[in-house]
């Protein structure tokens, strides 16, 4: 895991098929995420934020695979329209394995290091470094493991 | 309402390059630095240092020191603070999504039963 991965898991109290279908319906999005979700598993489409006359705003969102009861994952932050690419979007995968009477829901977020080829032999070059930057971006792993929830 | 929307975008931008961040790692274990000593110890040129350094300050990442012919470029390091609360941020986000997931999925499978 680089440190711009955000991983969090969760135990919920509710079957797969459950969890599934409130991670991947834009209809469920909408009711913990953005004010309004449109997008089809074959067809991008856009989440709103916000009143988009009141400064609120609609970014693209794609599906990139969605195995029923198992994996949804997406591209997001793309501008509508365009083609979802390492370079301008986010990854998320919400993996979900059943645990007893539940599901262990785990959240994937990646991508906001839009390394090309040529950076990640620049970056290889100086992993061993030990740099101002690393302490810095190294409290977020630590921060990701305590806040993960886990019941 | 919490989305990476709230996120500086030209924050999140300039940080999203590596050989930017390593840049900052440099500066901030050098304290300042210019474009020439900079690019003396990356692997990219005198001429794309000094773009990424364009980036670095727009972003408010850097401040530069003019003395004579010379910039000297050093962090700020309120706008590094302000950039890792900002990732710091989208970990709570993520948090608070989880938990409204959670608790809508619980919901549906007790009205199930």
């Amino acid at each position: 895991m680089t440190p711009q991965t955000l991983i969090r898991e969760v135990h919920i109290e509710a079957t797969p098929e459950i969890v599934f279908d409130v991670v991947s319906s834009p209809q469920h999005l909408e009711q913990w995420w953005p004010d309004e979700a449109s997008f089809a598993p074959d067809a991008a489409g856009y989440l709103r934020f916000g009143d988009c006359s009141q400064g609120g705003k609609k970014v693209g969102i794609s599906v990139v695979e969605a195995t029923p009861f198992r994996l949804f994952a997406f591209r997001w932050t793309q501008e509508i329209g365009s083609v979802p690419t390492a370079k301008n979007s986010l990854l998320v995968r919400f993996e979900l394995e059943p645990s007893g009477s539940g599901t262990v829901l785990t959240m994937v977020e990646s991508g906001f290091d839009d390394r090309d080829l040529d950076d990640e032999r620049v970056l290889a070059e100086y992993q061993d470094h030990e740099s101002g930057w690393d302490h810095f971006l190294g409290r977020l792993p630590a921060y990701a493991a305590s806040v993960v929830v886990t019941r | 309402m919490t989305s990476p929307l709230a996120i500086d975008d030209d924050l999140w931008s300039a940080l999203g390059d590596p050989t930017r961040r390593r840049m900052l790692d440099l500066l901030l274990a050098a304290g300042a630095g210019t474009a020439t000593s900079l690019s003396g110890s990356l692997p990219v040129t005198r001429q794309a240092v000094a773009k990424h350094l364009v980036v670095l300050e727009r972003s408010g990442l850097v401040r530069v020191e003019v003395s004579g012919r010379e910039r000297r470029y050093r962090v700020d390091d309120d706008q590094l603070g302000r950039a890792v609360a900002q990732l710091s941020a989208v970990g709570s986000a993520w948090d608070a999504r989880l938990n409204r997931i959670k608790r809508i999925a619980e919901a549906i499978e007790g009205e199930k039963s």
